[in-house]
């Protein structure tokens, strides 16, 4: 499974962009379960949030879901700073 | 290193005063004599029913808002300085609000002011929920403590004072005069806590967030944008300076923090040339645009320079004070008439 979080947005007003190639972690079904938690039943529309939040667009496998700081629900946060710590970085 | 007090945030003394530096050792005591009279003149003055409340919560590194309680209004420094910057940082706010345009707290009502900080784990930002400003610590590399700078707890606050009066939409240009007010008071809050004139400050917005290694002097310049940072890791201060620039984007909600660039620019100009204190002139005109009624929640960057000089021309008559702020405009490529 491929998951791309990208953050866009914050006080800086910087994007973020990683990817994490599930498929050398031995902890993929925990991965694969969170992620699929994580996209289940969040916006496909972007989400505007708060002033100076952050935003959110997560893609797995293609399919690409929107939420916003301080709104995640915790399958999302958990995801996101998995994929944004031990992802590879993308050029935005 | 002779004049640090007119440069130098309180908390960069405080921190230089601990690490044993003379210089801003001294600067610290001037400032806090400064800070003190300003104090004593404030209470000598007659106060519409009393400051508003702080109440300053600890997120305990969770995203659990709002956290717990430690620091609520006129209670004693804890042993945290995070919580004792927010606390602090809030009240220089409400002095600008109340002491320079007679409005109390960001909803002009007193409202009580909330702030949670330790949020998340190494968070690397700060924002305004609707109803508290939030801050996190920084992954102190690229980051450190989003309470660190009063011009960041301006910025935030500011974004309530919107809110509560031409509650500008966030996105697109709308958002970029949300985000641009936001760091002109900001920015002002600073000017106003360390007694500086136009001339002398900084106008930068986040002097002293960057981490140790980081290429660059803040996270924005009002004075020149585009010119904050240029690092292999954060990359290069984005902020265009002009409408020659002006990025058209789907990311940070159409470029809010990007295009902001372009109105900062246009108040620092004005402040310049009118000279003084910026928050006098040039800060009471724009102080005037956003409260007045005139602004749609969608205004664009031409709507709000047409406001600013008609809130000129309605506080300082035809003349040399509209003068300079459509000349402001006009350098940064907005048509003010």
């Amino acid at each position: 499974m491929r998951i791309q979080v990208s953050r866009s947005g914050g006080f800086a007003g910087r994007t973020t962009a990683a990817e994490l190639d599930t498929r050398a972690r031995i902890d993929a079904p925990h991965v694969h379960a969170l992620a699929r938690e994580a996209v289940a039943g969040a916006s496909r529309n972007r989400v505007y949030g708060v002033p100076d939040g952050y935003h959110y667009a997560i893609t797995v496998d293609g399919r690409t879901v929107h939420c916003a700081d301080p709104s995640l629900t915790e399958s999302q946060r958990e995801l996101v700073s998995l994929v944004l710590h031990q992802g590879v970085q993308l050029q935005d | 290193m002779t004049p640090l007090c007119t440069i130098i945030p309180p908390y960069l003394l405080d921190r230089l005063a601990e690490l044993g530096d003379e210089n801003a050792r001294r600067s610290l005591a001037a400032d806090t004599a400064l800070r003190a009279a300003r104090a004593t003149a404030l209470r000598a003055a007659p106060l519409p029913a009393g400051r508003p409340g702080r109440t300053v919560a600890d997120a305990g590194h969770s995203t659990r808002l709002p956290g717990r309680t430690v620091r609520t209004e006129g209670g004693p420094p804890t042993a945290d300085p995070a919580v004792n910057r927010a606390y602090d940082g809030l009240g220089a706010t409400l002095a600008l609000l109340l002491e320079v345009y007679g409005r109390r707290s960001v909803d002009g009502e007193g409202l009580p002011l909330q702030a949670t900080v330790h949020y998340g784990e190494e968070y690397d930002n700060a924002f305004w929920d609707g109803q508290r400003m939030v801050f996190g610590d920084g992954d102190q590399v690229v980051f450190r403590d989003f309470t660190g700078c009063v011009d960041v707890i301006g910025h935030e606050l500011t974004h309530g004072v919107v809110q509560y009066s031409a509650a500008l939409e966030y996105r697109g240009q709308s958002g970029a005069l949300n985000e641009s007010l936001a760091d002109v008071f900001g920015s002002l809050v600073k000017q106003y806590a360390l007694g500086q004139q136009a001339a002398d400050a900084d106008w930068l917005i986040g002097a002293g967030l960057l981490g140790p290694g980081v290429r660059g002097v803040a996270l924005r310049s009002l004075k020149a944008p585009g010119t904050a940072y240029d690092d292999p890791r954060l990359g290069r201060d984005p902020q265009p300076a002009s409408m020659d620039g002006y990025l058209e984007t789907g990311s940070d909600q159409g470029g809010v923090h990007l295009n902001s660039g372009i109105p900062n620019r246009a108040f620092y100009l004005t402040a310049v040339e009118l000279g003084g204190a910026a928050w006098e002139r040039a800060g009471r005109i724009w102080y005037d645009a956003m409260t007045g009624g005139a602004l749609r929640p969608d205004a664009d960057f031409a709507d709000f320079a047409r406001t600013t000089v008609a809130a000129a021309r309605s506080r300082f008559g035809e003349g040399p004070v509209v003068e300079a702020v459509a000349g402001a405009w006009k350098q940064v490529g907005v048509p003010a008439l």
